[in-house]
């Protein structure tokens, strides 16, 4: 058994940056500006959630997860995407979302559970920004159920004769899910462009990785499909992006599905509903804290000049500001209008709908919703 | 019928099976986007041959063979509805697609209002229910509650051929995800004109199959022809009134009031479950909308909450011609 979160075993994955920042592999070909924008994705990110760590305390935000120490992988898997392609994201990966354009204060907006048509409608997309050119489908909680998903959205691709490629996540624990079994089977049988990337962080909520699996790593479960896979340093945003583009790449000419395992750990809690000393070791997240995929890059970055400290400083000035006016932003969002629950739902005239609709509204106005005695509707 | 019928079109004679055959066909000539996937749908037909001729017709691409799992199925077909396919899933029996609920729940039910309407799920997932065929467990399933209470999906339930091709197509254009149930016990038990067109029966309308001033009968699928066989049976003695529901979500309610204050007394026949089935919602609908018109108590029809029996034991559990009859007395004498 050589599960992370048992032992530490050698790091037989691939990786191009070592946690001291240093090259042991050969670095993705990218210009600076992409080099910046990939490291100030991650530190705006982080900076993001921990200022909503802090709303969250206060009371403003419902129970959020946030991705601290391994916001490399949701990044790294994000940026091998085109315009056009489809994301299928969890939880835990705001950096990929972040980094296609989704912006903060819509973020925090739904994180204040804000109504998304409300949304719409007081932070729209328009002629500053634009909406991101990945489609992102919802999030949904249920892990595992994107799964199928994904490879339904890329089977109709392959049908529909377009290069257009379907990217998802799934944690350590989705794995054990039969759904993520049934669509990995599928995917391989229909040699459908999918990539499914394990975001491995060997915690599912209080349940290691070891009790998820007898496998000895996530990534040869995809072997019993006949799904390649790839295991890789999920702290290394390059190694991350270089597997990643490989099976985009691979998807995209028709060579069928890749199934990327990501190790990383998960510094923090679960959510902001969880306390992880209750069940694991200070210790063992200390040793994780030196393998930080944000420390080892801006390492990077600064020996070879691509940004110095004063960069640094200027740039977390400007990320606190722009959170600072997402912070504002979200909050003018108005309460919705209560009907709104009924819009977008089912189409076609509904007896019931109209009726529940009119109980709600008599109910606002201080009446009472229950008299309607004899079926003609309220009006 | 309650549908206005051209008296020039072309008709053939055709079962319920053939109607699901005939509304596919007919859906997949007229919009390529539309194709249909499932175990066996493809070289067999279909367990039942509901899709016999369409791999010929319409070849690997639009014909999709599974792996034998419905989380699969159903999965994918949903992201294939994202993507702006109309997939037509098929699931074997009813009994085989609780794995899947959990897709539908999430995902389906979801996409559309999570998205804020960008994304739609335009799925059709098709699946035989009822009893009375001899079949293995959970071969007899008729759970069609569990689709009903969850909200954002829309679920039918044809009774004749005529209303299979016509709901089933109208299934197939709706842009919300569609629970289509085939009633299999009469699969093949009669045969009616069926115009070789396509056609619409809308989504939401109760039809009326026996007018009647005594006692008004709510039911749907397999359960219709037994129910009409025990209300001419009382005839001339009593005089009671026939709905077919046909959609169960939405509920043609207003159809159920309306006959309701007419006759003063009902009776709601399903083969499945009492407890949580759909008879207690009629029952309450009637209740809230309609009870100064209620002159005795609401009679509910239905299978006993065991669940579905092997089948030497089905008849006793499937409400049957005499036990409809001595229901709609009860609500008639009372």
């Amino acid at each position: 058994m050589t599960l992370w979160s048992e032992t530490e075993p050698e790091e037989d994955f691939y990786r191009v940056l070592a946690p001291d920042g240093s090259l042991v592999g050969e670095p993705p070909d990218l210009a600076e500006g992409e080099l910046e924008l990939l490291y100030w994705t991650m530190k705006r990110t982080r900076r993001f959630e921990t200022k909503g760590l802090a709303l969250q305390r206060a009371g403003e935000l419902s129970i959020i997860s946030r991705s601290r120490g391994e916001e490399a992988t949701p990044l790294g898997a994000a940026a091998a995407l085109e315009p056009g392609d489809w994301c299928f994201p969890l939880y835990r990966q705001l950096p990929g979302l972040f980094y296609w354009g989704v912006p903060m204060d819509r973020t925090l907006a739904g994180m204040m559970g804000a109504e998304p048509e409300t949304v719409d409608e007081h932070l729209p997309f328009g002629d500053e920004r634009s909406e991101p050119p990945v489609n992102f489908s919802p999030v949904y909680v249920p892990l595992g159920s994107n799964l199928p998903n994904t490879v339904g959205s890329a089977l109709a691709d392959k049908l529909n004769g377009r290069e257009t490629v379907s990217l998802t996540f799934v944690g350590d624990g989705t794995t054990s899910e039969g759904d993520f079994h049934e669509a990995l089977n599928f995917a391989g049988v229909f040699e459908v462009p999918a990539v499914i990337v394990c975001q491995n962080n060997q915690w599912a909520i209080s349940v290691p990785a070891h009790r998820q699996t007898a496998s000895d790593t996530f990534a040869e479960k995809a072997d019993a499909y006949g799904v390649p896979s790839e295991r890789v340093d999920g702290n290394d945003v390059f190694a991350v992006y270089e597997a990643c583009k490989r099976a985009v790449q691979r998807a995209r000419a028709g060579g069928g599905p890749t199934f990327v395992e990501c190790v990383t750990y998960r510094i923090v809690e679960h959510n902001t509903a969880d306390e992880p000393s209750v069940y694991r070791s200070e210790e063992q997240r200390e040793r994780w804290l030196e393998r930080d995929p944000i420390d080892r890059f801006e390492t990077y970055l600064l020996e070879r000049g691509v940004i110095d400290e004063s960069d640094i400083e200027a740039m977390e000035a400007e990320i606190d500001e722009a959170i600072a006016g997402a912070v504002a932003r979200a909050r003018e969002v108005p309460d919705p209008d209560p009907e709104r629950m009924f819009d977008n739902h089912l189409r076609g005239e509904s007896w019931t709908e109209r009726h529940q609709r009119a109980e709600l509204r008599r109910e606002r106005r201080g009446e009472n919703p229950f008299t309607d005695w004899n079926g003609e509707g309220f009006q | 019928m309650s549908e206005q019928r051209s008296q020039a079109e072309e008709t053939v004679d055709r079962t319920i099976v053939d109607a699901v055959r005939d509304g596919l066909h007919t859906e997949m000539e007229r919009d390529g986007d539309v194709l249909v996937l499932g175990e066996d749908v493809g070289a067999t037909g279909g367990v039942f041959r509901a899709t016999e001729g369409l791999l010929e017709a319409f070849g690997e691409r639009r014909v999709v063979d599974t792996p034998l799992a419905e989380v699969g199925i159903v999965g994918s077909a949903i992201g294939l509805a994202a993507s702006g396919l109309r997939p037509v899933a098929e699931i074997q029996f009813m009994g085989f697609s609780y794995d899947a609920v959990g897709q539908l729940f999430h995902r389906a039910a979801r996409l559309n209002a999570r998205s804020r309407g960008r994304y739609n799920c335009q799925l059709v997932v098709r699946m035989p229910y009822t009893g009375g065929i001899r079949a293995p467990d959970l071969h007899g399933e008729s759970m069609e509650s569990i689709f009903v209470h969850q909200p954002g999906l829309k679920v039918l339930a044809p009774s004749t051929p005529y209303d299979t091709k016509g709901l089933l197509i109208s299934a197939i254009r709706d842009p919300d995800p569609v629970i289509f149930l085939e009633p299999k016990k009469i699969y093949r038990a009669s045969e009616e004109p069926v115009p070789t067109e396509g056609y619409e029966v809308p989504i939401g309308e109760a039809a009326t199959r026996r007018e009647g001033t005594d006692v008004s009968v709510f039911t749907y699928g397999a359960m219709t022809r037994p129910t009409l066989a025990a209300a001419e049976e009382l005839a001339p003695e009593i005089d009671a009134e026939v709905l077919d529901l046909r959609s169960l979500w939405p509920l043609d309610r207003a159809a159920i009031v309306e006959s309701f204050k007419s006759t003063g007394r009902a009776v709601v026949v399903h083969e499945a479950p009492k407890t949580g089935g759909l008879a207690g919602e009629i029952t309450s609908t009637i209740q809230e909308e309609a009870l100064v018109y209620q002159e005795a108590p609401v009679e509910r029809v239905t299978g006993f909450d065991v669940p579905y029996p092997l089948y030497d034991l089905e008849d006793y559990q499937l409400p049957n011609v005499a036990r409809i009859r001595e229901g709609i007395r009860s609500a008639a004498e009372f």
